[in-house]
Parts: structure tokens; sequence; C-alpha cells
């Protein structure tokens, strides 16, 4: 007999032998489980494996339906070498294909391959590449000035997904840390400007095909408030300031911003390659995170991209040279832009939803020069070592529109996540 | 990975830190320091108060250390979930708040991730995309996370006590013990129970079991401490069993293993650092 069961028969045992004596509720019962079972882990983990497959029918634009199947691994070692000295390394492979295997693509993404050295308890040193992610915001990331073309394998317009699985970059960091904040040097050098398509290519020309450099720097300046502030630079770029500051409002909302701005041409002059004067540009992303009693969290986000295109010069875009458009529409996605000046963002999670360990996420993007939409939903249920899920997703707008221009409209996904 | 997966994760990792483990997340115990809200308590108030500052003392150490809690759900009987979190824990010289790093440790699609809880400056933390989302206090109390302040809430800073009597209860082992029964009623704002019922062994401050209730006066959770061994100098509960007031079929079983006193520097509880800590 299996130890569920028996642990059920002795849950009903017990409380039935504490109604039938007029104990308080069901204490006793409670009392009698057994407990935890799994050993408690001394030492940290040092690998990680998840394998993933997914299922995906999109509808196409002209009324055709395409069947697309992938598998991933995503892999992670993060280990000590000896005192003061650790190794990470992560990485991730797709496998995708078309219902034949004779079409199968395969993208492997060197994320992280880095060594680290703790000279002192608040004094350390990377060496490697490093995804050095920064910002606060959900929907976009201003001050994130390392996601350009860090993206080699689009699995998912979560931008959960799009945080994680992307490469790193080739640097070197230091960072003293000190009990109110801390102060972080980066130093990316130009190493060949020679990007890769190749599968399993490091693509190290994609990350480092210029010099680039970051300081950021923290202060608590007064109780739960510790603002982040940054300087960042480059080959062929002024300098850039940005900024991260959250805040409590109350005991349910968290408000943020993030803003960054320096000197630039335009989103449109830098894809096409056009002269153009440089001038203050501003980005943006703010907004408010508001959760309930009801494992419900809701965050309303504004972004602005003060280098894209505004409505205006959007609609004369769209509506004008494809190829000129077409290159736009590359360029912004390869930098992790919206094409547009301002959009809203609207994310929702919902946990146990209706039944314990069912997820609800779901997103909604919205551009606010053409309107057009992008929903997302994705129902998740999980357990001990895997996880089912549906994914659905929509373009909402014209073929023209920022959103709507997608080929595919409806589209379904179902993932199976197993976790190693 | 999904925010639905940050959710669960954080409100787990909450359940366990900011309120599930009486080691980690409560105050730390200031003995003579003013009580919030109190003027001059009348003697049998300040001997209520003494009592209750002497078990918050049995559940948390006077300085900073780890251990590992293992958190095992069970709905009807039937267990449904079980996480495993390293924890790091130090007291703020100011407010006596711990302030603790934590790493989970299981399950497996969530090994490594963490969280910083420093006052109200709440951060969870994923190494594959070096994202931190800062939290509302709030969403510590989702979830799991809702029994945190059963057992985790340093409860002489937080609440008046009354001594109501002396009663023979049942431990969570069913041994009996002659008590010290504490009425508490909320001193501070922010608490997450209005009330509270707490029994405490009168021969060694050992907090036996307590009840958490609402402002209505509804029954919200009823929590055992129990398997006391001796850890960092003192006996400590080893386990906290906590049932659910509104369903009784909901049981959290926490138990703590791996204590040790740990140095952990003030730099090291900002966001800042989170991509760096790294337990022993």
């Amino acid at each position: 007999m299996g130890r569920g069961l028996w642990t059920l028969l002795l849950w009903s045992a017990a409380a039935g032998a504490a109604g039938a004596a007029g104990m308080e509720e069901d204490d006793s019962a409670a009392l009698a489980l057994p407990g935890a079972q799994v050993a408690p882990a001394t030492s940290a983990r040092t690998t990680s494996l998840t394998l993933e497959g997914v299922e995906t029918a999109a509808a196409q634009d002209h009324g055709s339906e395409q069947e697309a199947q992938r598998v991933s691994a995503d892999a992670r070692y993060d280990s000590a070498l000896a005192a003061g000295w650790r190794a990470i390394v992560a990485a991730r492979l797709d496998a995708e294909w078309a219902n034949r295997f004779d079409t199968l693509q395969e993208i492997g993404t060197l994320k992280e391959a880095y060594l680290s050295w703790q000279l002192q308890p608040s004094l350390l040193l990377d060496a490697g590449r490093i995804n050095g992610r920064q910002g606060v915001a959900y929907g976009y990331n201003p001050t994130d000035f390392f996601r350009t073309d860090a993206v080699r394998s689009i699995v998912s317009i979560d931008p959960n997904s799009l945080r994680d699985n992307r490469l790193g970059t080739v640097m070197l960091r230091g960072q003293q840390l000190w009990d109110s904040g801390a102060l972080s040097v980066v130093y990316a050098p130009r190493l060949t400007d020679h990007a890769s398509a190749a599968p399993m290519d490091p693509d190290i020309g994609a990350t480092n095909a210029r010099g680039r450099w970051l300081v950021s720097f923290s202060q608590r300046i007064a109780t739960d408030w510790t603002p982040q502030w940054l300087a960042f630079g480059g080959e062929g770029q002024e300098p850039q300031l940005g900024a991260n500051l959250t805040a409590l409002l109350g005991q349910s909302m968290v408000a943020y911003a993030e803003v960054s701005g320096g000197r630039s041409s335009s989103l449109w002059a830098q894809a096409l390659d056009l002269p153009q004067s440089d001038s203050w540009r501003s980005r943006a992303a703010t907004g408010l995170t508001y959760s309930t009693a009801s494992k419900l969290s809701l965050t309303l986000e504004y972004e602005y991209n003060g280098a894209g295109l505004g409505t205006i010069a959007w609609d004369a875009a769209r509506f004008g040279t494809l190829p000129r458009y077409g290159r736009y529409r590359e360029y912004a996605l390869a930098q992790q832009d919206p094409a547009t000046r301002s959009n809203l963002f609207l994310y929702a999670t919902w946990q146990d939803l209706v039944v314990q360990h069912l997820d609800l996420s779901a997103f909604l993007r919205q551009d606010l020069a053409d309107h057009s939409r992008l929903p997302y939903v994705e129902l998740r249920r999980h357990w001990t070592a895997f996880d089912l899920a549906l994914r659905w997703q929509d373009a909402w707008g014209d073929s023209k529109s920022d959103y709507g221009a997608s080929p595919q409209r409806q589209t379904w996904q179902f993932v199976i996540d197993y976790y190693l | 990975m999904s925010s639905l997966q940050w959710r669960a994760l954080r409100n787990t990792v909450l359940a366990a830190l900011l309120g599930l483990l009486p080691l980690v997340t409560a105050q730390a115990v200031t003995p003579g320091a003013p009580q919030p809200g109190a003027g001059q308590p009348e003697p049998s108030e300040a001997e209520a108060q003494k009592i209750l500052a002497a078990s918050d003392a049995v559940r948390n150490p006077s300085h900073s250390f780890g251990l590992t809690n293992t958190m095992t759900e069970y709905r009807h009987g039937r267990q449904t979930d079980v996480s495993t979190l390293q924890i790091y824990a130090k007291a703020d010289g100011n407010s006596g708040q711990y302030r603790n790093l934590i790493r989970f440790v299981a399950p497996a699609r969530d090994v490594n991730k963490l969280m910083l809880k420093n006052g109200n400056d709440l951060w969870f933390y994923d190494p594959s995309s070096q994202a931190s989302v800062r939290i509302s206090p709030r969403q510590r109390l989702l979830g799991q996370a809702a029994n945190g302040d059963v057992v985790t809430v340093n409860f002489s800073r937080d609440y008046r006590a009354r001594l109501v009597g002396e009663e023979d209860i049942d431990d969570g082992d069913r041994i009996s013990h002659h008590c010290h029964k504490l009425a508490l009623t909320a001193a501070a704002n922010d608490v997450t129970y209005d009330s509270l019922e707490i029994w405490i062994d009168a021969s060694n401050s050992h907090p036996i079991k307590a009840r958490f209730y609402a402002e209505s006066g509804q029954l919200l959770k009823t929590a055992y401490y129990r398997h006391y061994e001796r850890q960092l100098e003192v006996e400590r509960p080893t386990e906290t069993v906590i049932i659910d007031g509104l369903d009784h079929q909901w049981v959290t079983i926490m138990r703590y293993t791996d204590y040790a006193w740990r140095d952990v520097p003030d730099s090291w509880l900002q966001r800042d650092y989170l991509a760096r800590f790294r337990p022993e």
C-alpha cells in the first residue's frame, strides 16, 4: 500500500477520533501528518536544466493554418571553484521544425560564461560573457543598455522570456558594495563586428561589435528608497544617462519609473543609416503594480521611446516605401525598442485560479500611434517537476499597423516544461 | 520563466520568510525595549509582556544566522506541495526587524532564485534573467504567505499582551504542558492579525500553540510549535504546524534544519547584491 494511501487513512482515522472525542477542530488530524520528506539541502545546487516541448498552431492572415514544433534545453551551471571564486555558464538550445524534420532549424544561445572573484565580502570582479540586465519595468527597459542585438532566438513574446533567453555581453565588471549602496563599473570591449547566424556560434559579434561602458550607482537616501543612477556610453554613441526608481504606495501597490536619456539620432535615421544631427532623446517606462487579496496582480505601464516615430512619421513610414519600413521594423526589434513613440502595457497575473497550482498570466500591448494591440494569455498548471501550459496570442490591427503587421493572427501553443 | 511562476515563487518564499519562518522573519528581541503604542503598562500587563518577550527569544536567535526551511503543504490529508529554502537572517540594529536573504533550493523550477526582505524593501531575483522585481507587503500575504505572520511576527513588539489564565494544553506532539495563556491585541497598524491567543509553557517560555484572529473575530490560523531541539545555544522549535482557520483541510508543516551562525554584512542586504549572493 502506498505511502499516500496510508497518510489518507491515518488522516481519516485521526479526524474521526477527534470528532468522537470532541476535540477542537481537526487539529489532531493535522498533527498526525508526516511532515516534510525531502532531505534538506546543505549546499547550493550547482546545475539546473529545463526541457521544453511546444506545439504551435497559428492562423495566417490569408486564412491558412501553420503548425510548428519546438524542443528546447536550457541549462545553467553556477559553482564555487575555490574560496572567493565562482564559475557561471548558462546556455540554451532551440530546435524547431514544421511537421517535417527536414525543416529542422537549430539555434544555440550562449547566455553567460564568466568567472567571478570576490576579493572581499563587498568587492567583486567578474570577467566573461555576462547578462548584465538593468531596469525595474516589466514591458520595456530603457536602462537595459546591453539589450541591443542580444536576442538570438525568440521563442515567446512574453517579456520575461525575452529577458531570459538572450546573449550576455563579454565584459569586465567590478562592483563595490557598502551598507547603503553600491557602485558598479563595466567595460565591454570591441571584439568583432562579425555577427553569425551559425546555429552553435557564440555570436560574439552580436554583442561586442563595439566597445561600451556602464557605470551604475545606488544609494539609499531614505527608508525603502534606493534609487539607481546609470551612465552608459560607447564607440559611436553619445553618453546616455539613466535612473531606476521604485516606491511603495501603501501596502498593496508598487510604483516604478525607469528613464534614460542622451543625445542621439532617431531610430529611423539609425535604421536607414541616414545623416542626422544628434539631439536629446528620452526613453521611459513607468507604471503601477497593484495586488489584491485574491492573488491577482495588475500592472499598468506607460512606455515612451523618444527616438521612435511619432504618429505622423509612423503613418508616413508604414504607408511609404516597403523596404525602408521593413528595415526600420527589423532594426527596432533588434534594439528591443518600441517602433513608435508611445505604448501601453497591461499585465496581469493570477495565482491559483479556480484550483490550486493553476496560474494565469496575460498581457495586452497597445500602440498609441495606430491603436493596434497585441494580446497574450497563458494558463499554466504546475506539478513538482513539470508544467503544462496553454498559450494564446493574437494580433489586432490592420496589416500596416505595429502589432497587426504580423502574418500570424491567432496563435495557440501547448507547452510542457520539465525541470531537472 | 513566466511571471506567474515568479508570483508563485515569491509567494512561497515570502510565506517562509516573511512569515512562515519562526526564526527568520520575526523581529529580533530587544530586552527592555519600549513597546510600540504602549504607555506605562500596568503591572499585570508588564508581566504578560515579559512572558511574551521571553517566548520571542526562544524563537529568535540573537545574532545573524542561517537555516534551511522545508515546507510541506497538505490539502485533505494529501501532500500537495513541498518547497525548500535556505535562509540567511540578520537583525536590524535600529528597528530590531530581521532582514533576510533567501535562496530557493526546491522545487527544481525555482532553484537558486532569491528573495531579499529588508523592512518593506522586498525584491525577488531570477538568476537566469538577472531580473529583480520589487513587490509590495500585500504580495507577501498571498498564498502560503498568509501563514507567515502566524509564526514569525515578533509578538512582543507588535502586540500588547494580557495574561488571561493558566491552562494545561497538549502540544503538537500531544504532550501536555502547563501554560500561560496570553491574549494579544495589535499595537501597530500594519500587523496582519488583529488579535491572537498564545499558550506559553510556564516552565521554560516555549511557545506551544497560537491562534490568530481577524478583526471580525474569525479564526484565521492555528499554529503548533513542536519538536524542540537545542539549536544555536537555545532550545527552539524545529517544526511548526499551521492549520488554516477557514479551511481546516489546509495544513502546512515547516521544518527547520541546518542552523548555523552566519556572518551577514549589511552590504549584502540590498538589491545590488542579489546577483552575488551564494550561500555556503
